[in-house]
């Protein structure tokens, strides 16, 4: 056997041996992205799992307790369920408007989505933005078209 | 200047074509005339770019608001240098400005010492496919001079994040660096459809390389510090796919700077180089794909996905083309390639540093993909967060720095294994002495102070190599020093300069782990008059004042710092709430020492005297831009220096000399 070859076979080695271990960070590190559907009508299967999830902010539903840091807030998928969630930490930018949020974090039992990052998306960031037709329908018909992705 | 404006687009597709076909023809009929005449497009196309370039510009800075692009992206009060710099705010704009870059490079190649070198005709061909590639898309798909239906009074300005100087740079130096590697990737192919397997493509190519190489770094580190002072969440990098999507090139190209130097000296490894170089061309592609087609979720979502399937077709293209052609030359290189001879030799540390870095990139990509191989697969979306990352890439980089530190004391060809040892004894005790140090001073965490203390190995090392090389040439001449420092680094700046790069990495690695480790943070809700305390420093906040800055209202913290009980003055975190744009921008406020920076959020209020603010103390971070800065030092100094390909190469018996 050539020096090569034996180079070569011990580097196949410690290849072998690093996507193994990518493979086992893979599930701790990850987020399954789940609809708010499914969520409200099957929440206890994700129980423990980390979530990622998207709605549409129910604006009236925004309770901001600045003391405690506690922000609670529901979101909603037109005609598809709604999901309570509960956020410690920073109440992002124009909260108040009909944005869509999106949300990472676990599922209690109770039903209530438990935060850990709560991000509000506001239509194509980089892009201008038609400011004078700009409303909330767009961004529905945003979300709708972000579905069928 | 609607009619100018199109025709040079137009004229760009034909003119490459044309340039192409004479080429093409050129080789066939073995005529110089065809290849004369080829030349001479390529200049065409840089000046009919140049044309659409400053025709785009003008239309920017003097707000024609008839034109799509000038209204999508800029309004009236918007100031002059963001007006034009708006050039690369959106899509058309930017793949204007690669076509713009990829045709001065494609002319400034082409008219080089080596203009009669008969790779030429191939290489030209190759780049002017590239700038065909991008014309065609201007024309079917974003052109940058499109018309409005009615004229609007005025535009929608541009996206308040990219009114910053970081984002006048990032862009650029990203451009420059993906368009730069086009240069060495064409010179590759040329030499494999030639057969010529000698190292010439790449002495011809090291500068390019390293310039590509020089703008990545500096694209990524201006990204990061862009990041770090306008999108307010107090770090500098998300792993998110488009970041990602830089970060691939920059390592699979930082591999490729290394195995060439085997290539140079040892003839080995050329299949290996070949391929890093495609590779290194296709992941540019791959990274623009990502960031136009808006297949994954990120930041920096473009958000036109037609534009992504145009990229994905080309790069299939380009792919499918460089495999082609590896693969029926593969027999060919594999005769000239030359064994390895020892395992304990530079040789075969550098060989470990290429699949690391590629093993680095390939994690990078696997993550980044995830999202959709696995929705593929199973149905379900699992997004890969930055915790996947950070548990791969550490490991992955530590062993990086080690190596750092290793490589430099070992030999070429055959090293001596006891003469290593004593070599790195110094750098070892270093590392050993930071470990116990931190240690001592009560730091927590093993792995960074394993990260930390590697990074001090590595660190020795260089300064080892640097004062070695001082002392012996000391000896022989009897220079003082300074005198001595400064001859040997210019007399060996290839290699010297590869050093200070590894100085500026160390300089990176202490930010990145520090910051990463020891970052604190703080969030709370005060009233007007009281305090918050975090680290050594206090913060009172005084009261919440609006002004208008710019036609914009600002709304700010006025807060008084004090650190270790020593007043250092106020501070004051903004949000800025802009006429154009539905959500206010965020303005940290930073007070940066050597060793930590005070970032400062203001993110919400109830009232005037009730504000809610979050405070971070991040040790560190400015040493990675130092770092940064050093790095792209380094890089020069050994762009400048080195020895050009001194073998002028026998010029084409065609070309009617």
């Amino acid at each position: 056997m050539s020096k090569n070859k034996k180079i070569v076979i011990g580097l196949g080695l410690a290849a072998i041996a690093f996507v193994i271990m990518m493979f086992s960070t893979m599930p701790s590190a990850g987020s399954k992205e789940i609809t708010i559907e499914d969520l409200s009508k099957n929440g206890s299967n994700y129980e423990g799992d980390y979530i990622m999830t998207q709605g549409l902010l129910n604006k009236e539903s925004v309770k901001w307790d600045a003391d405690k840091l506690e922000l609670r807030f529901e979101l909603y998928e037109e005609g598809e369920g709604t999901l309570q969630v509960f956020h410690k930490g920073i109440k992002p930018d124009n909260f108040s408007e009909d944005v869509i949020v999106l949300v990472e974090g676990f599922i209690q039992k109770d039903g209530v989505f438990e935060a850990e990052k709560v991000q509000t998306k506001c239509p194509t960031k980089y892009e201008g933005e038609d400011m004078e037709n700009y409303d909330s329908e767009m961004h529905k018909e945003m979300y709708k078209n972000d579905k069928k992705e | 200047m609607y009619l100018i404006g199109n025709i040079s687009i137009y004229l760009g597709i034909a003119i490459s074509l044309y340039g192409i076909i004479a080429n093409l023809t050129g080789l066939k009929k073995k005529s110089s005339k065809w290849l004369e005449s080829a030349r001479g497009a390529v200049l065409s196309l840089a000046f009919v770019s140049s044309i659409s370039s400053f025709l785009l510009l003008y239309l920017l800075g003097t707000s024609q608001f008839q034109y799509k692009y000038v209204a999508s992206y800029t309004n009236e009060s918007l100031p002059m240098a963001y007006k034009l710099t708006a050039f690369w705010a959106g899509n058309a704009g930017s793949l204007l400005l690669w076509a713009f870059l990829l045709s001065i490079y494609a002319a400034m190649v082409v008219f080089s010492k080596e203009k009669k070198n008969p790779m030429m005709p191939y290489v030209s061909s190759i780049l002017m496919v590239n700038i065909l590639f991008f014309f065609t898309v201007m024309a079917l798909n974003v052109n940058p001079f499109e018309m409005t239906d009615k004229i609007p009074a005025d535009g929608k300005g541009l996206n308040p994040m990219l009114q910053n100087p970081g984002m006048i740079l990032h862009p650029v130096t990203l451009y420059m660096g993906y368009v730069g590697l086009a240069v060495p990737f064409a010179f590759g192919i040329a030499a494999l459809i030639l057969k010529k397997m000698d190292s010439e493509w790449i002495k011809l190519t090291r500068r390019w390389t390293l310039l590509a190489w020089l703008f990545l770094t500096l694209g990524n580190v201006i990204g990061g510090w862009w990041a770090y002072l306008e999108l307010g969440w107090g770090g500098y990098w998300a792993w998110d796919p488009v970041e990602n999507a830089s970060f691939l090139p920059w390592l699979t190209v930082s591999a490729f700077l290394h195995s060439v130097m085997i290539q140079e000296r040892k003839n080995m490894l050329k299949t290996w180089n070949v391929s890093l170089i495609i590779l290194s061309y296709i992941l540019t592609l791959f990274g623009t794909f990502l960031v136009r087609s808006g297949v994954l979720t990120s930041v920096h979502a473009f958000g036109d996905s037609n534009l992504g399937t145009y990229f994905l077709v080309f790069m299939a293209f380009m792919m499918l083309f460089s495999l082609y052609v590896v693969m029926t030359r593969y027999g060919l290189i594999k005769k000239e390639s030359s064994p390895i001879e020892a395992y304990f030799s530079k040789e075969s540390t550098f060989l470990l540093n290429n699949l690391i870095l590629v093993a680095a990139a390939f994690a990078v990509f696997w993550g980044t993909m995830y999202p959709l191989i696995s929705e593929t697969f199973t149905g379900t979306k699992v997004n890969v967060g930055a915790p996947y990352f950070n548990k791969v890439m550490a490991p992955i980089l530590l062993v990086l720095i080690v190596l750092m530190g290793i490589c430099p004391l070992i030999a070429w060809q055959k090293a001596v294994f006891e003469k290593f040892m004593k070599n790195i004894l110094w750098p070892l005790a270093m590392g050993i002495a930071t470990a116990i140090l931190l240690f001592v001073f009560g730091v927590k965490g093993i792995y960074a102070i394993i990260g930390l203390s590697a990074t001090s190995f590595m660190f020795g090392t260089h300064l080892l190599e640097f004062a070695r090389g001082i002392g012996a040439r000391r000896k022989a001449t009897k220079e003082n020093i300074l005198k001595a420092a400064f001859k040997l680094t210019v007399k060996n700046q290839r290699r010297y300069g590869g050093y200070i790069v590894h100085i500026g990495i160390a300089l990176i690695a202490v930010g990145v782990i520090s910051s990463h480790s020891y970052s604190t943070e703080i969030l709370k809700t005060v009233d007007a008059g009281n305090s918050i305390k975090i680290g050594e420093y206090t913060l009172k906040f005084n009261e919440l004042t609006e002004h208008m800055k710019n036609g914009n209202g600002v709304v700010a913290a006025d807060v008084d710092v004090t650190y270790k009980g020593k007043d250092i003055g106020k501070i004051k975190p903004e949000k800025i709430f802009y006429e154009t744009w539905p959500e206010p921008s965020t303005e940290v406020a930073i007070k940066t020492n050597w060793s930590q920076d005070l970032y400062v959020v203001l993110s919400s209020w109830e009232n005037k005297d009730k504000v809610t603010f979050m405070v971070k103390v991040n040790p560190f971070v400015s040493w990675i831009w130092m770092g940064g800065i050093i790095m792209v030092i380094g890089t020069a100094f050994a762009l400048i220096g080195g020895r050009p390909a001194s073998i002028r190469y026998q010029t084409n018996k065609f070309a009617g000399r």
